[in-house]
């Protein structure tokens, strides 16, 4: 027992000296650019002199390289050699006095050095498959990785280095394992994981032992023939055997990633590979144990002992696994003020995990496999969606380099001269793998099926013995054995390397097209609908109750019970916001809500304006997901949303006025923003800050207010430049404007007062930043609640806050205010006395804010709380402005370019963007505001106005005399959100009245016509004028929606001859056009839409994890 | 009380509820010793209190929909051995080359559905569908994101537009589902 213990212990990946890495990294560094590195390297006594001078630097295994064995001979450098070590000993006082201004020192970087070249040209070579399309296709990548590593291998050889051995077996479990086996713990299925645990473990478990035994067995019986020409003692075929029987994890995914089958066969296979390590390693080790004992000596105690040991590796390594995982669980707990190291705690704590495992002489694998399963519900209930953007990729990343590096060097370690080719044991050996486990597969899997609801098929049996595939896990474990115990180890070697390849490149390629013949379930990658959420989980507990009637402890029984633990004991004191039962129903909503918003956003983006403020963002993707659920099962958004944005840029640029389209997009945006998505905001911060990420991802947008200060007191002008440069480089999609956001509270900074409020206000924001994560941690809805005061400052002199009508009031009182105005109307209007001018300034809000301060507050629309702050107008702004400063206002938020310049000088002068504009992800849809920022300076783009204006009047005149079928339900949508809209002016402007009465009212309107006067009715001194305007926005919605029609149909038809005829009245539309935009953007109400966001935030802030899948597809 | 409850269950009993249920003999004697266990005061009907005695089912979030799934036959608010066999033989796995009659896929679903729709209207509308997110979700969600999550649930599966979930859209949203086998347990011999 003990003897066996210390065998294990002794044997298990024992330490081996680096050398051999070293040697192999130093003689690809040889084979890549021997000329270059054999000039730089340098004489092992420089090495000692190097290492004595520097003690603590020496990279430890760098230290004197022994003799290389394939040092390249070349005469040329052994005199260097001598030369320099001469010098070195020699010259040494001299060296002291003279200061050397550039040295070649390789040999201290050169461990990491050819560490770091062997991972780069093992990636490039992944490239190059991955460009080689007709390649990757018929071979998995396994294959052609092993393949260059021949290559590499070859060349090695080729330079003499022939004992290049890369591929130690400690540098395999050390550092290539791990990273492997930890990404696939962490993405594993779990639920799926456990449902099969038992099939799983009966396959990895008695199916392993069962084949270690046959393949021993028959490989000695043969042995007894003579037909091997050598002894083969029992022990060492049982040792072989334990070695090559194990299914390989990295082979198995590497294959099966590629091949995509059903996920219960995916899972029973990589699970099997997974947990026979724990086999693998009881089996290898008392098998080796025992030959080093000798056969004669061995009692049957032994055999218990290792039967015992089984029991330790196996449940050791995963407690040890688990109890890591929870630990991680409960660290990320406490790392809501670090968010930069959280991604660390996650590889770190688990690569711990494996390493106590293995100190302890546990299954490493095992323990990282578990820690990984354990600790992914905790953790992604804790960390930001940023680290786990960041863990997921690096896992992934590191995963995948260090598969290619194992495949590779299994390519290299095949070429050298130690190979024993023995044909007969090497052909045994893989008809035997292949036939016993064949047979395993079907002998378990007839025994699984009597347990099992699922019954594995025949075809399903098939192909979990042909995925049963061998790999570095096994050649890392032949290495280890000991030659001078073992005399057969180089048969050994090279018989495992045959196995290897026979499983990796004759099955690993035929199971693709098998797959296909056999028709295999292969796997749909998709995500739960809400439906299948919630009825699945319906189902769950169903199944959990019938189970406790009819008094079974089955599964769900079992799940039923952890969950009921977990969701007592475990989450709350892992987790840092709870959330209660049933997280994925949450998660999945709130992923399902964002992928709405999405969609709704790329397909409906003209047709949003239609939306007011006062409907909630649920019956908005109600409307939306009732067409799409309705309309078309399948549609692909993303084709027919590029049409419509293209078509929509060339409008924006045509206008260059912040047409509908930009309003409603900025009002989309803020919408996901705050409400559904939380869009990967770029916070640039004024001081770089190592330790901490600034994770703003609850939907508040209060840090960009120091930045944003500052950069305003320090310089204006420069982002002049910088627009008309985007303006120029392109219409399209990827301008970026990465500090637009900050604009609100920038443009507080009002005239009268300007330094005063600056000092004062940046000091506020600096308390600001401070204050801001605890809010922001606890949940959005209170800044959102904070909005609504704020919001209303905005224009506190009217009552309506963005009312259009109470902006044309502003606007007729400030006749001075025009030098823009004139500007702007002279593009536009051929008769800049009439109402035009004023449409555009209500459709360009930043121009208002002149006129803001110039108004006596009125008070009786003030919000409560800021009633009690009006004494006088002074007073009033100050406290306003601090409010604002708290939160930047609603309509700062919706609408971007609303908010005011202080200055207030030009439309121009609108300069900074949101940070979103900047998002590629956002933009992906060519987002107008992008094209209206960028095309504001050169708004004459000639085809663009051929085009807008066909459809321009195609859809002015349609309402007259173009029936058009489409337009129909184009209109009746026009005609709603026009209702809805209605319903949010009218509230503003009559605010003592009841929402609902208004809302009835509004929805209770035929047409466009009804809506006109209703317009009128809320613009009083400018009604005359802007009753055309309403009447344009009916057919420009209408006219709007069916361009998504058109879309949709496809039908390019229909758009021609609507095109003819309106180019035809090109000019007049052209004006109806302008107004028309122009009233297109009036604004939100607020409050009820904060209750929504408020609420949609709330559940944001409550599922932590979702939408990890949207930001990175 | 095994012995007991097989003395009770006559051949012709059990034919019959083979005939109908498709369980085998040894699992009607099985379950049989089951229904007696929890049959505390000898009656041979199993009262609501009964199911609720049994510790797990107690606290199980839907134990009332499921307790109450058993009664949907009953008109004394009692349950024969004959109407708990009925209603468990819908969980019994599917066997291709058997009859499945109270299991198919459609029995299944079925089931699943009307524990949902309490008004048995054939729909399950958005209160019935929140009353039972209630009962799954618990107390830590707020009403309002109940709400949404439950409309969002009714539109995507609702196709006609008439803010309930018929029957046949339940399929449909459950298409690619595996309720062959989420709604199965194996029984024990």
């Amino acid at each position: 027992m003990t003897s066996l213990k210390h065998g294990v212990n002794l044997s298990r990946r024992a330490c081996r000296p680096y050398i051999k890495f070293l040697a192999a990294a130093a003689f690809l560094a040889v084979a890549v650019a021997s000329p270059i590195e054999s000039t730089t390297k340098q004489s092992p006594s420089i090495t000692v002199d190097g290492i004595s001078t520097y003690p603590g630097l020496g990279f430890g295994p760098m230290g004197p390289v022994a003799p290389m064995p394939g040092e390249p001979p070349g005469t040329q450098l052994r005199q260097q050699q001598e030369t320099t070590t001469e010098t070195t000993t020699t010259a040494k006082p001299k060296k002291e006095r003279t200061f050397v201004i550039a040295a070649v020192e390789f040999h201290r970087v050169e461990t990491p050095f050819l560490i770091g070249v062997w991972i780069f040209f093992a990636s490039l070579a992944k490239i190059g498959f991955h460009m080689a399309p007709k390649l990757s296709k018929m071979f998995p990548e396994s294959c052609l990785l092993i393949f260059v590593g021949v290559l590499i291998g070859a060349l090695l050889l080729s330079t003499h280095s022939v004992h290049v051995q890369p591929l130690t077996p400690d540098t395999f479990f050390l550092y290539m394992l791990p990273p492997i086996i930890l990404d696939a713990g962490y993405f594993m299925p779990n639920r799926l994981f456990f449902d099969h645990l038992g099939t799983i473990l009966l396959f990895a478990v008695v199916g392993t032992v069962f084949n270690t035994l046959t393949i021993g067995a028959s490989l000695w019986a043969c042995g007894q023939t003579g037909m091997f020409g050598c002894t083969t003692p029992l022990l060492d075929m049982l040792l072989f055997g334990a070695l090559i029987s194990a299914v390989d994890p990295v082979a198995v995914l590497a294959v099966f990633e590629e091949i995509h089958v059903d996920e219960v066969l995916y899972i029973v296979v990589f699970g099997e590979s997974l947990l026979n390590d724990a086999v693998t390693v009881v089996l290898y080790h008392m098998f080796e144990a025992y030959t080093e004992m000798g056969a004669s000596r061995l009692m049957y105690t032994d055999f218990l002992a290792g039967f015992a040991s089984f029991l330790v590796v196996a449940l050791g390594g995963t407690c040890i696994g688990v109890i890591w995982g929870f630990g991680t669980g409960l660290v990320t707990r406490f790392t809501n003020e670090v968010r930069v190291i959280e991604p660390i705690f996650i590889f770190v704590m688990a690569y711990l995990a494996y390493l106590n495992a293995e100190m302890f002489h546990m299954s490493g694998i095992l323990a990282i496999t578990f820690c990984g399963i354990t600790m992914k519900n905790y953790v992604e209930g804790n960390i930001s969606h940023k680290s786990h953007t960041t863990i997921k990729y690096t896992m992934k990343m590191l995963s995948s380099s260090s598969e290619t590096i194992i495949f590779m060097f299994l390519g290299v370690a095949t070429v050298n001269n130690n190979h024993d080719w023995n044909t007969w044991f090497v052909l045994l050996t893989i008809v035997f793998c292949s036939v016993f486990r064949i047979i395993g597969v079907y002998i378990f899997s007839a025994v699984a099926n009597k347990f099992r609801l699922h019954k594995l098929n025949t075809v399903e049996k098939f192909v979990m013995s042909y995925g049963g595939l061998r790999g570095a896990v096994a050649f890392a474990l032949v290495l280890l054995i000991d030659p001078e115990v073992v005399k057969l180890q180089p048969m050994f070697v090279t018989t495992t390397i045959a196995v290897i390849y026979f499983t990796v490149f004759i099955q690993g390629i035929t199971i693709k097209p098998l797959v296909k013949i056999l028709n295999v379930k292969t796997a749909e990658k998709r995500k739960p609908t809400m439906n299948e959420r919630i009825h699945e989980r319906f189902m769950d507990h169903l199944m959990a109750g019938i189970e406790d009637i009819s008094g079974k402890h089955g599964n769900h029984h079992m799940r039923d019970k952890f969950k009921r633990f977990d969701n007592k004991f475990i989450r709350p004191f892992l987790l840092r916001n709870y959330q209660g039962a049933e997280p994925k129903i949450l998660e999945t909503y709130s992923k399902l809500a964002m992928r709405d918003a999405i969609e709704y956003m790329q397909r409906n983006a003209s047709t949003i304006g239609n939306i007011s403020g006062a409907e909630s963002m649920s019956a908005i993707f109600k409307n939306y997901t009732n067409s799409n659920f309705n309309g078309r099962k399948c549609f692909s958004p993303s084709f027919t949303q590029l049409d419509s944005s293209t078509w929509n840029i060339d409008m924006q640029e045509l206008e260059y006025n912040p047409s509908k389209k930009d309003l409603t997009d900025a009002r989309i945006h803020h919408l996901l923003a705050e409400e559904l998505c939380k869009p990967y905001r770029r916070h640039r911060r004024l001081s770089y800050s190592r330790h901490a990420v600034n994770d703003r991802d609850l939907g508040t947008q209060v840090n960009y207010k120091t930045h944003m200060n500052i950069r305003r007191l320090v310089g204006d002008r420069k982002h002049h430049h910088k627009r008309s440069k985007r303006g120029k480089q392109d219409g399209k999609n990827h301008v970026t404007f990465p500090e637009f956001q900050q604009n609100g509270s920038a443009k507080q900074f009002t005239h009268g007062k300007k330094k005063y409020y600056r000092l004062d206000y940046i000091d506020e924001v600096l308390q600001e930043d401070e204050e801001q994560p605890r809010r922001e941690n606890d949940d959005g809805g209170i800044t959102f609640t904070a909005k609504s005061p704020g919001y209303d400052e905005v224009s506190p002199t009217s009552s309506h806050k963005e009312n259009s009508s109470s902006l044309l009031n502003q606007l007729a009182n400030l006749p001075g205010f025009n030098p823009l105005k004139a500007r702007i109307v002279k593009q536009y209007a051929k008769t800049p006395e009439e109402i035009l001018p004023t449409a555009v300034e209500k459709s360009l809000p930043w121009r208002r804010d002149r006129s803001t301060y110039n108004f006596v507050p009125n008070e009786d629309i003030l919000e409560e709380d800021e009633r009690r702050m009006s004494d006088d107008n002074d007073t009033y702004m100050t406290v306003a402005e601090q409010a604002r400063v708290a939160t930047p206002t609603a309509t700062e938020t919706m609408l971007p370019w609303k908010r005011e310049e202080a200055e207030g000088t030009t439309a121009l002068k609108q300069s900074e963007f949101p940070s979103w504009a900047s998002n590629k992800e956002y933009l992906a849809y060519s987002s107008p505001s992008a094209t209206f920022l960028g095309g504001i300076e050169k708004p004459k783009h000639p085809k663009s106005i051929i085009g807008l204006f066909r459809r321009e009047s195609s859809s002015s005149t349609q309402a007259a005399d173009l029936p058009i079928a489409s337009d129909s339900e184009g209109k009746a949508d026009s005609i709603k959100g026009d209702s809805s809209s209605m319903k949010g002016e009218s509230l503003y402007s009559q605010p003592k009245q009841g929402p609902s009465l208004l809302s009835k009212r509004s929805t209770s309107l035929g047409g466009p016509s009804v809506l006109l006067m209703e317009d009128v009715a809320h613009s009083d001194p400018l009604g005359a004028s802007s009753r055309p305007a309403s009447i344009m926005q009916g057919p420009h919605r209408g006219q709007c929606r069916r361009g998504s029609m058109l879309e949709l149909t496809g039908s390019l038809s229909r758009d021609a001859i609507t095109e003819e005829k309106c180019s035809k009245s090109l000019p007049e539309s052209e004006r109806m056009g302008v107004r028309r935009l122009a009233l297109g953007q009036q604004s939100l109400p607020r409050e009820p839409f904060n209750r929504q966001l408020t609420m949609a935030s709330n559940l944001l802030t409550s599922s932590s994890s979702d939408e990890s899948s949207d930001e990175n597809t | 009380m095994g012995n007991k409850s097989s003395l009770l269950l006559r051949e012709e009993e059990i034919a019959q509820i083979q005939e109908e249920t498709g369980f085998t003999p040894n699992q009607i004697e099985r379950l049989y010793s089951r229904f007696t266990a929890l049959d505390k005061n000898d009656c041979g009907t199993l009262s609501r209190e009964d199911f609720l005695r049994i510790p797990e089912l107690a606290i199980n979030p839907l134990s009332e929909r499921i307790v109450h799934s058993f009664f949907a036959e009953s008109h004394d608010d009692r349950v024969n051995f004959l109407q708990f066999m009925r209603v468990l033989s819908h969980f019994r796995p599917i066997r291709k080359n058997r009859e499945n009659r109270l299991n198919s896929r459609d029995e299944k679903l079925r089931f699943a559905f009307s524990m949902y729709d309490l008004d048995n209207d054939g729909k399950i509308s958005r209160d019935e569908l929140l009353a039972i997110l209630h009962m799954m979700v618990g107390v830590n969600i707020s009403e309002e994101q109940l709400t949404s999550i439950a409309e969002r649930t009714i539109i995507e599966a609702d196709t006609n537009n008439d803010q309930m979930i018929s029957f046949e859209e339940f399929c449909r949203a459950l298409e690619r589902t595996d309720v062959e086998q989420k709604m199965s347990i194996r029984f024990l011999n």
